[in-house]
């Protein structure tokens, strides 16, 4: 896989994300701007009121997926450093779920690169929420990442 | 159907037994997640073959054992070494294999 700046962040928390240092960590002086995009707990569900959401990841393989993001963003457009952090665990309503920062010399490759970013992240990093409502819980519908339709072996057990 | 060996084969099969040991024995991990795991009733299970087998039939294996997962198999995408990976793929000794719902990860 390509090599990431060693600046970047990619990370997997479980306690409450600082989106305002994850947002400094990506700023310098060679920037002119930085794109960030906070995803958060809603208070509903196709209209019933949920109580709070539970994540759960498939930790070693969404951190690869998520550091693969972040090369194909590096590949794709002219940006800085990039921060991607999901938090795992028990959320409740309005706390930050998943945080991604991006900066670049100019806000057009910023804006793009970000939102590739969540867009990228929401169909292929493997994590997934159960929401608690009042009268149970379940797992929220999810997008089919998509996977190849015949062998080639690429990768031998480690 | 496909029929995995015990897990720890016993040698106390007798010495007197015709059969010869099996050199070529499959031994893989199996992960599932989110709606699967609670189906499954497990997250992690490891698993050993004695012949060829891809991951369409591993997952085959536990739907025999787990009926309610077979009718989750086509919004079903499979990991191999944290790599997505098509069905048809032959599984090596030391794989781990994932079974992954639709990620609502966000």
């Amino acid at each position: 896989m390509a090599k990431l700046p060693h600046d970047d962040i990619y990370q997997l928390v479980r306690e409450p994300i600082d989106v305002a240092a994850l947002a400094r960590q990506v700023r310098a002086p060679e920037d002119g701007a930085i794109v960030t995009f906070d995803g958060f707990v809603r208070n509903q569900s196709h209209h019933r009121p949920t109580l709070y959401l539970d994540y759960e990841a498939y930790e070693s393989m969404a951190l690869a997926k998520m550091r693969e993001i972040g090369a194909q963003l590096h590949e794709k457009y002219r940006i800085h450093r990039v921060s991607v952090v999901h938090r795992l665990g028990r959320l409740e309503i309005g706390e930050t779920s998943v945080f991604i920062a991006v900066s670049a010399p100019h806000r057009a490759a910023a804006f793009d690169a970000c939102r590739f970013a969540i867009d990228s992240l929401k169909r292929t990093v493997p994590i997934w929420k159960r929401e608690y409502f009042e009268d149970g819980a379940v797992w929220a519908d999810g997008e089919l990442p998509p996977a190849p339709a015949a062998t080639p072996r690429a990768k031998p057990a480690s | 159907m496909l029929k995995p060996v015990p897990l720890a084969p016993s040698s106390s099969a007798g010495y007197n037994s015709p059969v010869p040991r099996v050199s070529q024995t499959i031994r893989v991990k199996v992960l599932f997640f989110g709606r699967l795991k609670d189906v499954a009733g497990r997250a992690e299970d490891f698993i050993e073959f004695a012949d060829a087998a891809t991951i369409e039939q591993l997952f085959a294996l536990y739907a025999a054992r787990h009926p309610e997962l077979a009718k989750y198999r086509p919004s079903v995408v499979a990991s191999c070494n944290e790599e997505f990976a098509a069905w048809d793929t032959p599984l090596r000794s030391g794989d781990e294999v994932a079974f992954l719902p639709p990620v609502s990860g966000g």
